[in-house]
């Protein structure tokens, strides 16, 4: 059976765009600018971030507004990396936000695949399980999900804070939405050559989600490296506390202290920014049709 | 295949689109039991999410139904009330209001959120733009913004006292907006703000879709003379259809749960004006250790959420077969 | 295609999955290999604290501490949003720490704590009586310091309107010459508000004492009892600054921060406390700022609260250590070190602080604050006293609802009355 679903494409149309149609370079400017409209847009205000986490506190809330700083700082910076012990929670941290993205697509994509491609009343039902642990105000599950972990013996280790955190609705469904997308004649073409249905999932439909699994793994990257009160709960040694609950030292009760909280923000956001261009450089790269679907 | 009628598996070209297809009929007959040969597949593919589900879901959820029967405070015993907690919910006009704020909130927040993300993904990954890297960034980074200092952005761009906006209307011989006091004017603001911080998470999602969608559909789709609209409508919208239905559903709960934003942004206010569910669950609830009373309007909440993914996930088959 | 070439390259994919599973395995060996929270052999104590700024002082406690009693304390800095949760959990847990310094006490773990009486009653501490917390005969918790309500003023603006301001609380201002004052600077020198006022409950228990009203008070039966008349007229009053002229209504409906607004130098007054001193030595360079006394309407008060409160929890080995530890604190040239470094109102009386600011307006605020204290009517702590009894009864009040229906009141979806007996229905709620 073949597992071609589309025809053939004409090869040499692959690269070449006919750059002097006419419409082509209007086309180029109009998107462009649009796109570039929405990057003044969306970059603004975090301009303004940035360039307030180089404003020394006096200048931070001043009228008339500035936009600049006036003078110059990275005081912010400075007093947020000698505030609490950097380099131990950010290890921590990396720890963690490492483990569970791992964990993370490992079950999202068995699960997000055996929603797509297989039926059963059972897995339908499932399929609403998990969309339902995203319906409840987190307050609800802390205190009870609190005494599950400490039950289970998980209470002050990083575990605890990796564990709970692996099933998620969007990453599953990700998964379930992808996997439908991929024909059903691969999976019965792979069937019908003796694969086993684990194997077929492990060798053939993982690698496709590979543009999926990265993409899951900025989120998941993302949501852990900015967890804040469930690590703070379940982690009760200083040496085993996370970025962000050193950040949150910074606010107080009464008071917050801007330009640290500011300095602070930035430097927690590097790493982050480093992961998705790292990631998102390869789902861009994706060039999965041209082996598959021809 | 009831479930993945998809368009990669139809054949390209910009007319074929839903077309009947003949085959169909016999696919209905005997798909389906054949699928359900396999159990033991699927159960071992699902273990580990079902063991956590139970382990950090139930369990959990289970005990917390348990409290929203009781009027629970966080201390001591829990005595029973039946089903006193829900009627007093069902019986408060403030959860209506939230309700309807909550609705409104939503209504306004996902579509915007929603063309904000397809448009910047499809921006992303055409050829024809320049630049993309630095936008890339640039539409990312809201995202890695904490609410808290969201807040502090947004307030320092609309805030109506001393805010940048009113600063240049003021300038522009215009009158003070009331960004804070006026309720509507408020809801805008923090709606904006949403959709500058949840495009990026979609982004990301239309981005990996789009990558997907085989190249030489467009090419054989050019090569008939169809244009970029006609293209975009026929293949792209269709071929992203199971990630629009995605990214529409997480945003929906995501928008009906929203409350460090909101509470960053205005405090719910003007007064308690913008009030969302999940803020009313809090201020009427766990800030005042009515742990049985939050954990009832927690389950309504579920409830309705419920209802919302069903809808939607039944519609969307129904679209699909 | 073929379907081997996928399996390859597939196989070649999925070796990273294999490396982040290894992770997890080093991970969760880790995990296993948890030490003991306290206790062990008690050569080292926990203490907890929640702060953004006064560590200073209490790490050079505990080396000075370490020095003489040969005991380590591990002082972890909590944040403070989940401070409350974390303590309850950690209870739940049996791993609270051996010294904590905490916002409010808790039913949940009150039964384990220690008798700090000795330090408490010892006569050379000097130590507030009325300020520490003591159930039959037991001490179980002294506070760190205290907080007090304030005025600050924008100096500058007073100035270049050459409007003048009393200095001394005993010639303090009522609120109509203080407001009338406002008004004139902000007229004079274009600025945009006279005042701004913290969101908070306790500030505006300082507004009702000074108007005379004793506010929101328990009752004879355990319960919140409806308020005095001149309580209501307050509150009243407070509505109708808030005509974004007076003040902004932002504030008080929808969250802006007066903090903020006040640095913008745009505002004439900010009613706040003691805890800004800091901050605004630091962050205000674009103005003179100065602390100014309370407005008396007749009544001279503010709102004293107690900054934290000392306790130590009966942890095994480590329970003798930590009385220890809080004993050291409270010495009294311990203590006189720590409330400078800390920039602290001292709870021991008679105590000289020298506070290390370099701004004469900080300093002079510290010297006003402490005649302000010592001037206020007795009224001006019942807050924290309340707060002290129901705990001791079992009870906690979790959350004041005076911030949001103030916020309804302001906004014009209630009336004074409703307001009043909202406040009063949402504290009682909170009783059962």
């Amino acid at each position: 059976m073949a597992l071609t679903t589309s025809t053939p494409r004409p090869p040499v149309l692959r690269r070449r765009k006919r750059p002097d149609a006419p419409g082509e370079l209007s086309k180029k400017v109009w998107a462009t600018a649009v796109m570039w409209l929405l990057v003044v847009v969306y970059g603004f205000p975090v301009l303004w971030f940035l360039l307030s986490s180089f404003k020394p506190a006096g200048e931070l809330f001043s009228y008339p507004l500035t936009f600049l700083p006036e003078q110059p700082t990275i005081k912010g910076f400075t007093e947020a990396w000698t505030r609490f012990d950097v380099a131990r929670y950010f290890l921590n941290t990396l720890v963690v936000a490492l483990s569970a993205t791992a964990l993370t697509i490992v079950a999202s994509a068995a699960c997000g695949y055996a929603l797509a491609k297989y039926r059963s009343w059972w897995l339908k039902a499932f399929t609403l399980c998990i969309l339902a642990t995203t319906m409840l105000p987190g307050e609800v599950l802390l205190s009870p999900l609190f005494l599950v972990v400490r039950d289970l013996g998980l209470y002050n280790s990083l575990s605890a804070v990796v564990v709970p955190a692996v099933i998620t609705a969007t990453g599953t469904f990700m998964f379930r939405q992808f996997f439908l997308t991929v024909p059903d004649d691969l999976l019965e073409a792979a069937r019908i050559d003796g694969s086993g249905e684990l194997s077929t999932f492990l060798r053939i439909m993982l690698p496709l989600s590979r543009p999926i699994m990265l993409t899951l793994a900025i989120f998941s990257f993302q949501w852990r490296w900015n967890d804040y009160i469930w690590p703070l709960v379940v982690l009760n040694d200083p040496n085993k506390f996370t970025l962000q609950i050193g950040v949150a030292t910074i606010v107080g009760a009464e008071n917050v202290n801007w330009s640290v909280l500011l300095g602070a923000s930035v430097l927690s956001m590097i790493p982050l920014v480093a992961i998705y261009l790292l990631f998102q450089k390869y789902v861009m790269n994706a060039d999965i049709n041209a082996g598959l679907k021809d | 295949m009831v479930d993945s009628i998809h368009p990669p598996a139809e054949a390209p070209g910009i007319d074929v689109r839903r077309g009947p297809e003949p085959v169909r009929p016999r696919q209905r007959g005997w798909r389906p039991r054949r699928r359900n040969r396999y159990v033991g597949a699927p159960l071992v593919l699902i273990s580990i999410n079902l063991l956590l589900f139970v382990t950090f879901f139930v369990w959990p959820a289970i005990t917390g139904l348990v409290y929203s029967f009781t009027s629970y405070t966080g201390v001591g015993t829990a005595p029973y009330v039946g089903l006193d907690n829900y009627q007093r919910l069902l019986q408060d006009e403030s959860f209506y209001a939230a309700l309807i704020r909550t609705l409104i909130f939503t209504a306004g927040a996902v579509p915007l959120t929603v063309l904000l993300s397809l448009g910047t993904a499809v921006l992303l990954v055409t050829p024809y733009t320049k630049g993309k890297s630095l936008a890339r960034v640039i539409f990312f980074l809201p995202w890695l913004i904490s609410p808290i200092i969201a807040g502090v952005i947004w307030r320092w761009m609309f805030g109506e006292n001393f805010g940048l906006v009113n600063y240049l209307i003021i300038s522009l011989g215009g009158k003070e907006v009331p960004w804070q006091s006026d309720a509507n004017l408020s809801l805008f603001v923090v709606i904006i703000a949403a959709a500058w911080g949840g495009t990026a998470f979609n982004m990301l999602l239309f981005v990996a879709a789009l990558k997907n969608v085989p190249t030489a559909y467009y090419e054989a789709a050019s090569l008939d003379g169809a244009g970029s609209w006609d293209k975009f409508r026929n293949i792209t919208l269709p071929a992203i259809a199971p990630t629009t239905f995605i990214v529409v559903l997480l945003s929906i709960l995501h928008s009906m749960k929203e409350y460090a934003l909101i509470q960053a942004v205005n405090a719910g206010g003007p007064g308690t004006a913008n009030n969302l569910l999940v803020q009313y669950i809090y201020t009427k609830g766990f800030e005042r250790a009515q742990i049985g009373y939050a954990s009832a309007a927690s389950f309504v909440l579920m409830l309705i959420l419920m209802v919302v993914a069903v809808v939607q996930l039944g519609m969307n088959r129904r679209k699909e077969s | 295609m073929n379907i081997s070439i996928t399996a390859g390259r597939g196989l070649r994919r999925w070796r990273w999955l294999s490396l982040g599973v290894a992770m997890t395995v080093a991970l969760t060996a880790c995990g296993t290999e948890s030490g003991s929270g306290g206790g062990s052999g008690a050569k080292k104590i926990t203490f907890w604290l929640s702060t953004s700024a006064q560590l200073q002082g209490y790490n050079e406690l505990a080396k000075e501490f370490e020095a003489k009693e040969g005991v380590k304390v591990e002082i972890v800095n909590v944040p403070y949003d989940g401070y409350q949760d974390k303590l309850r959990q950690s209870a739940q847990a049996n791993s609270l720490p051996d010294v904590a310094s905490v916002p409010q006490l808790d039913p949940i773990w009150i039964n384990q704590l220690q008798d700090l009486s000795a330090t408490a009653n010892n006569d050379t501490n000097k130590i507030r009586k009325d300020l520490v917390t003591e159930q039959d005969g037991k001490v179980l918790a002294i506070p760190s310091d205290l907080t007090a309500a304030g005025l600050f003023i924008n100096k500058s603006l007073f100035d270049k309107a050459k409007v003048s301001y009393p200095t001394d609380p005993a010639k303090a201002w009522t609120w109509d010459e203080f407001l009338a004052a406002a008004t004139k600077v902000r007229t004079a020198t274009g600025a945009k508000y006279d005042l701004v006022y913290d969101n908070s409950p306790a500030r505006i228990r300082a507004f009702i004492y000074t108007h005379g009203g004793k506010g929101f008070q328990l009752g004879p039966d355990g319960k919140y009892a409806a308020p005095d008349a001149a309580t209501v007229q307050a509150l009243n009053d407070f509505k109708a600054l808030n005509d974004d002229k007076v003040m902004p209504k932002s504030v008080w409906t929808s969250g802006a921060d007066p903090n903020a607004l006040f640095k913008s130098g745009q505002v004439v007054a900010y009613y706040s406390g003691v805890w800004q001193v800091a901050d605004f030595a630091e962050s205000i360079t674009n103005f003179e700022w100065a602390s100014a006394p309370t407005p008396a309407q007749p009544v001279h008060a503010t709102d004293i609260n107690l900054g934290g409160k000392v306790i130590a929890f009966n942890n095994g080995d480590a329970a003798a250590p930590a009385k220890k530890w809080v004993d050291f604190i409270f010495q009294r040239d311990n203590y006189t070190k720590l409330a400078a470094a800390n920039g602290y109102l001292p709870v021991e009386s008679g105590l000289t602080v020298t506070y290390p600011f370099k701004k004469q307006a900080a300093l002079d605020a510290f010297a006003l604050y402490t005649k302000e204290i010592e001037l206020a009517d007795p009224i001006s702590s019942s807050g924290q006293a309340a707060q002290t009894t129901l705990i001791l009864d079992g009870k906690a009040i979790q959350k004041d609802p005076t911030k949001d229906e103030m916020a309804k009141f302001i906004n014009g979806e209630q009336d004074v009355q409703k307001t009043v007996d909202n406040i009063v229905n949402g504290l009682n709620e909170q009783l059962n």
